[in-house]
């Protein structure tokens, strides 16, 4: 006779057997990501997220965002707190000093195969992407900053497109004379990261270079593009006062459709918005123009996919990362394919610059050709461990001698110190 | 009672020389910790939240605490001096008091006049009451998304009723042009924060004894005279009070004017808080961040020790009565 120890004894090798036939799932299922962004166009992430979601059942999304304003110094914050994250946006900008600081992994080191996209990725994205000679994401989305001005109000008072930046005070003075009393809608707000690089692309449109190719600064030397161009941005807000100052490009898109404004300086894609005939007023009459300067060059850049340490220590969640990475940042190029489309954001991915549906959506809202031509002569940043950290420095300086609370030569000059000594602390030399 | 001194120990002159001290008989009986057991958890939660913070922030002053560089190395007094040498640290400085000195005084003026009006009896008054408080409830973000709205120079309505007023000929520039932007964000941190300093005051005012006003009319005292000589003396200590914790609030303010102005236009409206935050998250220096924050302690403390060595000795009733 079984005593009621032994029954239970039974029952439970019996339970523990039929656990061990019921087949189990794959090793991908059930995992959780944390994914982080900067709030553009959410309903458009999520919906991605929603259709990765829908095609890989085992693996969940959960997205926070940040505002862009404040993504880098929460990310900051919740990269040095170890919170839970697995794959984010990065940028350009910050990916040196983030590698760097062992909070992002080489996609290369941990999935070999993301090579093979490297040949259909623009070489601009490519090197922003890369670090050490190592390729650290996928892109999210690539574009320059472009020179954008409004034709009706031009051709109204007979003006030519600017080929200078001499050519646009001019014109800006003619059209004050005739009552606009602010032609260039300027975004200004030291706490964009975009600050500093619309001032470079100002730079690189002159012919000018911020820094030489052993990291020393050029802008502290009087003669130099960056200088003379700081200096025409302080006479442009302060001696002139022709400048309005808007704090997001959200505000310029509105702000350029009133007929106030005739100029203005922001990411590529704002001109597909300020020329949405379903939202604005003006739309069509907007277009682009090679960044004025000698040399009609501007700054390229690209934000990313990118994998977290984190991430990279478990294999499930690793795995799963680069599932979803892949699918928002290459595959058959999708998701890009519709920011492009839809958004009018731009992109590294070679294939889609012959897309019909990109095209058709393209020429909309842009001189296909006049980009292509402004993409051509586009250049990347100097990126280094300490450019995120020195543009932090430096962005209020900016701001300061723009609006003529500081002189330019101090401006430059606490600059360049400050540059070398970061350059000095962070690589001895 | 007289209490003397005397090998190291004193002892109460008068007191029963058979009578057990306290503390024997609180051990005996076991009470010794028993208030400390009420306490423990409170206790625990200053240490863990409080102290602890206060203590590491402390440290990693102390240390060279950079991201983007190996090791954490004591360098005992150089990011207090890499602090102070800064670039920002004298205009931050200077932005911070110019907006702790402004800001204060007219919360608690503010907020005394809206107390008077609010005890007055008219219909609604209660109604009144509870929209008052409102702007204290808000969150700093919101408040300041609503300032933008009224401030902005393009399209905020505080120019439009003045130029369809015909009262300016132009948009006046409230939130870009340097001196306006410091004058605008205080506005905007007045509105949030007087309904507390009112509803305080309220309370204040509503304890006087109204003998004491109409002895004053009896005496021939007009209205100044009643404010000066009947009101303030009573609720001084209350307005010293609010003194005080409005301008440590205003010392500290970050959210709002950091939503409102992002520090800007240049560096007119960046706050010793506001800077604190960049040192640690925009430029990683978390040693410098540590450094100014209780730099920031500091003064503030500096500035309650100022206004109450200040005030007079009997502001809070006479301590030995």
């Amino acid at each position: 006779m079984t005593t009621r120890r032994q029954l239970f004894a039974i029952s439970a090798l019996a339970a523990a057997g039929a656990l061990l036939t019921v087949p189990t799932t794959a090793h991908a299922q059930d995992v959780t990501l944390e994914f982080v962004v900067w709030n553009y166009s959410l309903e458009t992430i999520q919906d991605n997220v929603k259709k990765f979601e829908e095609l890989n059942p085992g693996i969940k999304i959960n997205i926070t965002d940040y505002t862009w304003n404040d993504y880098h110094d929460t990310m900051v914050l919740r990269l040095r707190g170890n919170t839970q994250t697995d794959v984010i946006y990065g940028g350009q900008d910050w990916l040196p000093s983030w590698a760097a600081a062992g909070w992002l992994v080489p996609l290369e080191e941990h999935f070999p195969e993301v090579a093979k996209y490297k040949d259909r990725t623009a070489n601009y994205a490519l090197s922003d992407m890369t670090y050490q000679g190592k390729l650290y994401g996928l892109s999210y989305y690539a574009d320059i900053i472009s020179f954008i001005y409004n034709k009706k109000i031009l051709d109204d008072h007979g003006i030519a497109v600017p080929e200078t930046w001499e050519d646009v005070l001019a014109a800006s003075l003619k059209l004050k004379e005739a009552g606009m009393e602010k032609p260039i809608v300027y975004e200004y707000d030291q706490e964009l990261p975009n600050f500093y690089d619309a001032f470079v692309a100002q730079v690189y449109g002159r012919g000018g270079e911020m820094f030489d190719e052993n990291l020393e600064p050029l802008f502290n030397d009087p003669e130099s593009e960056a200088w003379k161009h700081l200096q025409w941005l302080q006479d442009a807000f302060s001696k002139h006062e022709i400048v309005a100052p808007e704090t997001h490009e959200s505000k310029i898109i509105p702000a350029m459709n009133t007929g106030k404004h005739a100029f203005t300086i922001v990411f590529n894609y704002v001109l597909a918005a300020m020329n949405n005939a379903a939202e604005q007023p003006r739309a069509g009459e907007f277009d682009l123009a090679l960044m004025p300067g000698a040399a009609h060059s501007t700054l390229g850049f690209a934000k990313f996919y990118a994998l977290t340490a984190q991430a990279a220590q478990d294999d499930a969640r690793r795995d799963a990362a680069w599932q979803f990475i892949e699918y928002m940042g290459g595959g058959d190029y999708q998701i890009a394919k519709r920011w492009a489309v839809e958004k009018g954001l731009g992109f590294a991915q070679l294939p889609l610059f012959d897309d019909p549906d990109v095209q058709a959506a393209w020429s909309g809202w842009i001189d296909p050709e006049k980009f292509k031509q402004q993409a051509t002569l586009a250049k990347n940043g100097t990126w280094t461990e300490w450019t995120g950290i020195w543009t932090a420095y430096f962005r209020p300086l900016l701001a300061q001698a723009m609006i003529g609370e500081a002189s330019v030569a101090e401006v430059m000059e606490a600059g360049a110190a400050k540059w070398v000594e970061y350059r000095t602390l962070l690589r001895g030399n | 009672m007289r209490v003397e001194a005397g090998g190291g120990r004193a002892r109460a002159v008068g007191a029963p020389a058979s009578r057990p001290p306290r503390a024997t008989v609180a051990a005996r009986s076991g009470e010794g910790a028993y208030p400390w057991l009420w306490i423990l958890p409170a206790l625990a939660l200053v240490l863990l939240f409080t102290l602890y913070p206060v203590a590491h922030t402390l440290w990693t002053s102390l240390h060279r605490v950079m991201i983007l560089l190996p090791g954490e190395p004591f360098i005992g007094l150089a990011n207090y001096r890499a602090v102070l040498e800064s670039a920002f640290f004298a205009p931050a400085l200077l932005n911070s008091l110019w907006f702790t000195a402004t800001a204060a005084p007219l919360i608690v003026l503010l907020g005394l006049g809206v107390a008077h009006l609010l005890l007055a009896d008219f219909r609604g008054r209660f109604l009144v009451r509870s929209v008052v408080i409102l702007p204290w409830a808000l969150p700093g973000a919101i408040s300041a998304v609503l300032w933008i709205w009224i401030f902005h120079p393009s399209w905020g309505i505080l120019n439009l009723v003045l130029y369809e007023l015909g009262l300016i000929e132009r948009y006046i520039p409230w939130l870009t042009d340097p001196g306006l932007v410091r004058v605008s964000v205080v506005v905007a941190h007045v509105w949030t924060q007087f309904p507390f300093a009112a509803v305080l005051l309220m309370a204040a005012l509503t304890a006087i004894d109204p003998q004491l006003y109409e002895a004053a009319k009896i005496d021939g005292a007009g209205r100044w005279q009643r404010f000066r000589f009947v009101t303030f003396p009573q609720i001084k200590a209350m307005v010293v009070v609010l003194l005080v914790y409005a301008a440590l609030v205003a010392f500290t303010s970050y959210d709002l004017v950091y939503a409102m102005t992002g520090g800007g236009p240049g560096t007119a409206t960046t706050l010793l808080s506001f800077q604190i935050w960049k040192e640690s998250f925009s430029m990683y220096n978390f040693g410098n961040g540590a450094a100014l924050a209780f730099i920031t302690v500091l003064i503030s403390l500096g500035f309650i020790f100022a206004i109450v060595r200040a005030l007079p000795s009997d502001l809070f009733g006479d301590a030995d009565a």
